[in-house]
């Protein structure tokens, strides 16, 4: 057994610890280098995972955290999520002051116990412990210990010697040891830059020693963290899941062994219900139409409600529950649509991937499990089609900014395949709005608009048509807030889910838009589409920057001016190019007091320099000054 | 059990009249109600209760003494799919007690309705979507997930709370997110108990009660095979409401359920039979000896002991009484730390408390009003309701959730809050705004204290630029922010970093460059705070063919007015009055003279509520402007919403006027 020096160290350390004073925790002795920019530093974080067989793993946690202000407290992180595969076995902290003085312990009875369900969760049989500690002064140092036993080696918890940003880290430790014959595995990430040592690489161990990592700031536009700072990956290829043993060295076999062992046998529907899908596609014989049949009845039939019992979260509840019920989480209704389409003939296959806006990749170069979302995949040629069965209105096929362009895991019955889902971009996600407005003598302005969103603009636009009508009348104030006095005299919406485009159609007014003063009158042109964000001033940018999606904006407004005035000024038109993006405006004066007001506004999807950053800054700056160009009109 | 054996001679005499049922029972969903597409009064409803009736209700039990019994039944049409959460449901009961068994929850008769094919189709709920959490220690949670439901279904379900704490029932809301078409709460009360019934919410609702007999059975003790049955008189209240609309959320509200349709009743006596009448909250005085009675109030206010040595020390350089009392709340404020509990009783005693240095509001303001009193400054608790508690409308004492102090000094009361490392004398977190607190004595004696402010808290500001030729603008910009001005600003940098703060400050104020900012914010020296800074702004000025157009305020114009909406259901809260003061002196580039500049202008919002007043002058190549914004109260009802949009429009209408520069 070669992990007995590792317990024996760990257990001198806790005897050690048990004393009152430790200089060592002093918070004199913080170099200053990490107390830059830092809200709390890391002086030790070790963690030990101890894997003894396939089925058993321990992992054991030390933090000493100097916690310099409040700002600091989250870093703590003292909690520990459990449920009936996962034991913690120990979990206790002690505080010390600044000097190192002991001022308190916290044993396991004072940390509290919560249920995980609550939010969007009805139910969830897992549950997580935590220290809920209110500090007495700053600096403090917490040493928090907590031992875990779990039956799960399908996770081995990913290491980040640095957690967050505005922390800073003396030391951080992974001590990891396993049987050779589990087949374990390892992948590093991001080490470039940062002081980590691979200290010990054998068939049964393996340690990472990180040290002096300075504090890194949040900056806007960054790509996620999970790309910046180091991790690394590390996984069994003999593995075990809830009572479920597994094996996989590629993503073919891992998708093998999830369809035959987690997802098998959970399909079968009751005969009313095969029956009654048959009757409802008739004799089409298209897949893709048969499917668009069975996605509507789906999203007619059932509804989204989050239950978390057993198996971690990732067998899916039998399809003739979800049939009996019509509820279900991701996996039940994805898991459902499946079977209903099984029984039309239609092949389609369970999709693992991460969720979120923030767009985030499976992790291709390394199989294990991971993900947090389930969509499903219809073959489609050499394509794939996407449905996201937990939404009653998405339209079939398209995927928002939930579940788009990113590496995902198909699981087909002859084994899983790492797939890119469709992307939205640049062009693609375009806002065309035209229209018309009129000013009169005193300055009040009438018009109406049409607004087209497409890609991922028509995500963002969709669900103002289900909002209340007091909320309808707040999103409308917000999006035209540089038009004062605004009213929304009518409103209308038309939804294509067909060809994904939503199209709003507004009538508006609003008194004193034109700013009169001593015969003249003023006014922004640009009543409609004004871009209003600003791009922050970051000083000494270190990160790189993104741009996730792009997007692409054309207007074409007709402007009625009051007969009473002649145009004074009329800006000139503009045009910007940048590997940022372009943008345009064109004034077009008309025989009859009228304009035409034409722009585009484009801006590409890029990963970019720190350096260019301000660059960013100061092309959005001009969008926006000439997004507020103003005429001048004189009083005949 | 002595009050039982003369239960029988305490009979009220009265009539027991059944309340005419209509049909809003359970299990009879018509057609018409499932293939209904829209509510008829509220088309654009996510969902509808058709009808929400409650009772609450008494039961015996030898072991455990009385319990009350909340039942309540809702039937609810499903309109959209945003309606869809109400076919989810969650009841949380409190577990935590140490003289009471846990409370219970039951659900049954829960059932789905759809149409299909023209016919009524019934899903009943089954166990399998009951689910019961245990939250923590404290609170577990019933919750059902209806099956079937989808758009157009109708859905019912019934539960039971049972609870041995009869000191409060439950809070029945006649009013919900949603549309309430008919809603009835029915209480009936034993002889032995009165009850105070707390209405909120300004709708009107139907009121009857009568009295009638009740009865109780419960198994004899000395011969568990007999069952003893025991009659008494009742009061049955019934309140009824009909066609409520949803109450929607709003911006500037303190507290959503201050203005929602709803009844509370709280314990205010019992009076068994051979036993003396108690008094539980029928008078502030009794509240006062209600609440000091309790050891972990009272007892705890009177101990000082623990912390005479600190005290000597504190105040053996100090002379005067005020001086004592900063002296005094600054130690506590920066000793203490609050847990973040705010509560009316100590929990783990303020001796504890003070050695660990970490309290709930009651520990840390009672260790302040002892040691007060200790140096001889009349102190006092005064208890509070913080604003996420709500309003506390009559003598009660669950109405009040935490406890703060007030001293007297030549006559001169003053309120403090030790749990806020931010607050000052005088000057109360934010939280604690709210109404009006209640000061009590051990004897009994007690007097309302308004706990809103009237002084208004003030941000002034003044700044000198300069204006090249080019539009662009340099100057130094200093501001002064007092009392809750000063607190919010703390609060608000609380989680920021310098740096953040700068950046955020620079975007607020239409992305000016910042330099040098300094700030004096020590709130040891002095609640107020100062910053100053000097800025570069490219784009407060606009050259439009050879002339300039300036805002009078520059970056600190107003452009969005904070109102909204068409109509306002509910007050709008500020939180304190405030006023805002600018001083500006703005140099005009060479070569360039005014044109013209807005003209002054005083505007008055209706009773005064507000005011805004506007001055510009020139003098030779510099512009003084003078600005002052008023708001004179701290929450004005919602019949002023108009008069207040207005004001702001009219005021940001005048700001939005420019000055124009032309050349010479």
């Amino acid at each position: 057994m070669k992990i007995k020096p590792v317990l024996t160290v760990f257990f001198i350390f806790l005897f050690v610890s048990a004393r009152a004073q430790k200089n060592e925790y002093s918070s004199l002795l913080i170099k200053d280098s990490l107390k830059e920019n830092a809200n709390a530093v890391v002086r030790l974080n070790q963690i030990d995972i101890l894997i003894s067989s396939q089925r058993n793993m321990a992992i054991n946690s030390t933090r000493v955290i100097t916690v310099l202000n409040e700002k600091g407290l989250s870093v703590i992180d003292a909690v520990e999520n459990y449920n009936k595969k996962t034991t913690v076995k120990e979990i206790e902290a002690t505080i010390y002051d600044g000097s190192g003085k002991e001022i308190k312990k916290i044993k396991r009875k004072d940390f509290k116990d919560n249920s995980a369900a609550g939010g969007s969760t009805l139910f969830s049989d897992s549950r997580y412990v935590y220290l809920d500690y209110t500090p007495t002064q700053y600096p403090f140092t917490i040493v928090y210990e907590s031992k875990l036993e779990t039956s799960t080696t399908a996770f081995i918890p990913q290491w980040y010697p640095l957690s967050n940003f505005f922390v800073s880290v003396e030391k951080s430790v992974l001590n990891i040891s396993y049987p050779d014959n589990l087949g374990f595995k390892k992948m590093e990430f991001n080490f470039v830059n940062f002081n980590i040592q691979k200290t010990v690489d054998t068939s049964t161990q393996l340690s990472y020693t990180a040290i002096n990592i300075p504090a890194q700031k949040q900056e806007d536009y960054s790509p996620s963290y999970s790309s910046l700072f180091p991790k690394v990956m590390t996984g069994l290829e003999h593995f075990h899941l809830e009572g479920v043993d597994g094996k996989a060295k590629t993503w073919k076999e891992f998708g093998q062994w999830y369809f035959d062992e987690i997802l098998s046998g959970t399909t079968s529907l009751p005969e009313g219900t095969i029956q009654k899908m048959k009757v409802l596609i008739g004799d089409e014989t298209d897949p893709i139409k048969k499917a668009q049949l069975i996605y509507d009845y789906v999203q007619k039939k059932s509804r989204y409600v989050s239950i978390q019992v057993g198996i971690g979260g990732w067998k899916p509840m039998f399809a003739n529950d979800v049939d009996r019920l019509g509820y279900g989480d991701c996996k039940a209704l994805t898991n459902y649509t499946k079977a209903l389409l099984e029984v039309v003939g239609v092949p389609s296959y369970n999709t693992v991937l991460y969720g979120d806006r923030q767009k985030k990749d499976i992790e291709s170069q390394f199989v294990s499990m991971q993900g947090n979302h389930m969509i499903l995949a219809i073959p489609n040629g050499d394509d794939y089609i996407w449905l996201e069965c937990t939404s009653q209105d998405a339209p079939f096929g398209f995927q928002g900014t939930f579940t788009d362009d990113r590496d995902v895991l198909v699981v087909k019955p002859d084994g899983g395949e790492i797939v890119h889902t469709q992307k939205y971009i640049d062009k693609y996600n375009s806002q065309f709005s035209s229209g018309n407005y009129s000013l009169d003598a005193n300055g009040d302005l009438t018009g109406e608009i049409d607004i087209v969103s497409k890609g991922s603009q028509y995500s963002q636009k969709e669900p103002i048509e289900n909002l209340q009508p007091t909320e309808k009348e707040e999103h409308y104030k917000q999006y035209w807030n540089t038009v004062n006095n605004l009213k929304i005299n009518n409103l209308s919406f038309l939804n294509d889910k067909s060809s994904i485009s939503f199209t709003e159609k507004v009538q508006i007014s609003a008194v004193n838009y034109g700013n009169l003063l001593s015969g003249k009158m003023m006014f922004c042109i640009n009543a409609y589409n004004q871009y209003t964000g600003i791009v922050k001033r970051i000083r000494n940018r270190k990160n790189s920057f993104e741009i996730q999606r792009g997007f692409f904006d054309q207007d074409e407004i007709n402007i009625a001016l009051p007969q009473e005035f002649s145009i004074e000024f009329l800006p000139t038109n503009f045009e910007l190019k940048s590997k940022f993006g372009e943008y345009r405006t064109e004034f077009v004066k008309k025989q009859d007091n009228s304009l035409v007001y034409k722009r585009t506004l484009f801006i590409k999807k890029g990963m970019y320099s720190n350096n260019e950053y301000n660059e960013y800054r100061l092309f959005i700056e001009q969008v926006s000054r000439n997004d507020n160009a103003k005429m001048i009109l004189t009083k005949i | 059990m002595t009050f039982i054996k003369g239960l029988f001679l305490f009979l009220f005499l009265g009539f027991f009249s059944k309340i005419n049922a209509q049909n809003f029972e359970l299990g009879k969903v018509s057609i018409e109600e499932l293939q209904e597409k829209e509510d008829p009064i509220d088309s654009t409803a996510a969902a509808v209760i058709l009808f929400n009736k409650a009772q609450t209700f008494f039961t015996y039990d030898v072991n455990n003494g009385f319990s009350i019994n909340t039942e309540q039944v809702f039937r609810i049409k499903i309109y959209k799919k945003e309606g869809l959460k109400w076919a989810n449901y969650k009841v949380s009961y409190y577990v935590g007690y140490e003289r009471y068994n846990d409370d219970k929850v039951e659900f049954d008769d829960c059932v789905t309705y759809n149409v299909e094919s023209g016919r009524i189709v019934r899903t009943k709920l089954t166990r399998e979507g009951k689910f019961n959490t245990s939250i923590n220690k404290y609170w577990k949670e019933a919750s059902i997930a209806m099956p079937n439901v989808r758009v157009g279904s109708v859905i019912e379900y019934r539960y039971i709370l049972k609870s041995e704490n009869i000191v409060k029932f439950p809070v029945f809301n006649f009013q919900q997110d949603i549309p309430v078409n008919y809603s009835e709460y029915v209480t009936k009360i034993p002889g032995f108990f009165i009850y105070k019934a707390i209405k909120r919410g300004t709708f009107e609702m139907e009121f009857e009660s009568e009295i009638a007999r009740g009865s109780i059975s419960f198994a004899n003790k000395n011969n568990i095979t007999k069952t003893k049955v025991v009659s008494f008189g009742q009061v049955n209240n019934r309140y009824m409401a009909k066609n409520i609309p949803a109450l929607k959320e709003e911006s500037f509200v303190d507290n959503m359920d201050n203005y929602r349709a709803s009844i509370c009743n709280e314990l205010e006596q019992t009076h068994f039979p051979d036993e003396r009448t108690k008094d539980y909250s029928l008078t502030w005085e009794g509240v006062a000896k209600n609440v000091f009675d309790y050891n972990s109030f009272g007892r705890e206010l009177n101990k000082d002991d623990y912390l005479e040595a600190d005290l000597k020390r504190i105040i053996s350089e100090v002379n005067t009484q005020s001086d004592k009392l900063d002296a005094i709340f600054k130690f506590v404020q920066h000793k203490m730390n609050f847990d973040g509990d705010h509560s009316i009783l100590t929990n783990k005693g303020v001796k504890k408390a003070y050695q660990e240095e970490t309290g709930n509001a009651a520990e840390i303001n009672l260790i302040l009003i002892a040691m007060l009193n200790s140096a001889g400054i009349k102190a006092d608790p005064v208890l509070i309701s913080t604003r996420g508690n709500g309003v506390p409308v009559y003598p009660n004492r669950t109405g009040f959730n935490s406890v703060i102090a007030a001293a007297e000094i030549d006559g001169k009361q003053i309120l403090m809050d030790a749990t806020n490392k931010y607050s000052s004398i005088g000057i109360l977190p934010l939280e604690d705004l709210n109404w009006t607190g209640r000061l009590i004595k051990e004897d009994g004696g007690s007097q309302e204290i308004n706990l809103v402010p009237n002084k208004a808290s003030s941000e002034n500001v003044n700044f000198v630029g300069s204006i090249d030729d080019k539009g662009k603008i340099i100057g130094q910009a200093r501001s002064k922010k007092t009392d809750y001005e000063a607190l919010s600003y703390r609060e608000r940098k609380k989680l920021l970093s310098n740096d953040a703060y700068i950046a955020k400050t620079e975007n607020a104020l239409g992305g000016i460059l910042i330099e040098n900012y300094t700030v004096k914010d020590n709130i040891n020296l002095s609640p107020s705070v100062i910053e100053s800074f000097d800025f570069v702004s490219n784009n407060h000025c606009e050259i439009i063919a050879g002339k300039m157009y300036i805002n009078p305020l520059l970056f600190y114009t107003d452009t969005k007015n904070p109102f909204v909406q068409e109509k306002r259901q509910m007050p709008i809260y500020f939180g304190y009055p405030r006023q805002m003061k600018f001083n500006i002196n703005i140099e005009i580039p060479k070569g360039y003279k005014v044109e013209s500049l807005p003209n002054p202008i005083k505007i008055l919002a209706k009773d005064g509520i507000a005011s805004f007043s506007f001055n510009l002058q020139t003098e030779g190549n510099k512009i003084q402007i003078s600005v002052l914004e008023e708001l004179n109260l701290a929450m004005v009802t919602a019949d002023y919403y108009d008069a207040l949009k207005e004001f702001y429009q009219k005021m940001i209408d005048k700001q939005n006027e420019k000055i124009v520069l032309t050349k010479i």
